[in-house]
């Protein structure tokens, strides 16, 4: 358990960050069902002057679709 | 982003902005509180906080590339178990052709540079002249 905590702090880059990975992040992780040859699903969304709604599908104009996942922090 | 400067005329960008990955209530980061662009900010609660933090973002960037932000109910990030971040590419019929690994250490825009490339072509670029020394 102790060499898990260090590895694991090693890993997230010290003490206070493997106890945000583990109660913050490791929650929210994980590999998903989708696979390549999947049906993407949609979803909506926002636009940035937070009223506009729009489909993840309306983007894609018989062409591929890049989907970029992030945040700011 | 580079690579939607590349291939935009090819191919459809979208970028989604989910929940924050180290916000200050949560995880947060000191490299975000250290560097000078400082970049701090609570988990958003509200859609409004979310959008606000959305335009901060794109303004501060002037980031070029279509932008969507996901819902309260996060449906994108856990659809696409996108968290903390994540790219995908999506064929002609609406189909997964490409799944990247989860970030940090598993998020490879060169993957996605890749499979355009393949595509339509690579789109190089003239490396910086070094600056003469005098």
């Amino acid at each position: 358990m102790v060499l898990a905590y260090v590895g694991l702090s090693i890993l997230a880059g010290g003490p206070k960050d493997a106890i945000g990975m583990l109660r913050f992040a490791l929650p929210y992780m994980h590999r998903g069902k989708l696979k390549v040859g999947d049906s993407a699903p949609d979803a909506q969304l926002v636009a940035l002057d937070g009223a506009t709604r729009f489909h993840i599908r309306e983007r894609s104009n018989r062409r591929p679709l890049v989907l970029v996942f992030g945040s700011f922090t | 982003m580079q690579i939607y400067d590349d291939y935009k005329d090819h191919a459809d960008f979208l970028t989604i902005y989910i929940r924050e990955a180290h916000p200050l209530d949560e995880w947060r980061m000191k490299s975000n509180e250290k560097d000078k662009d400082d970049v701090c900010y609570v988990q958003p609660r509200t859609l409004a906080q979310r959008v606000a933090i959305a335009n901060d973002f794109t303004q501060r960037f002037k980031f070029p590339v279509p932008f969507g932000i996901d819902e309260m109910n996060n449906a994108a990030n856990s659809a696409y178990a996108a968290w903390p971040e994540r790219l995908y590419i999506l064929d002609e019929s609406g189909r997964i052709s490409y799944k990247g690994g989860n970030g940090p250490f598993q998020y490879d825009p060169k993957e996605v540079r890749a499979w355009l490339a393949q595509r339509y072509g690579e789109v190089k670029h003239a490396e910086p002249a070094a600056e003469k020394k005098s």
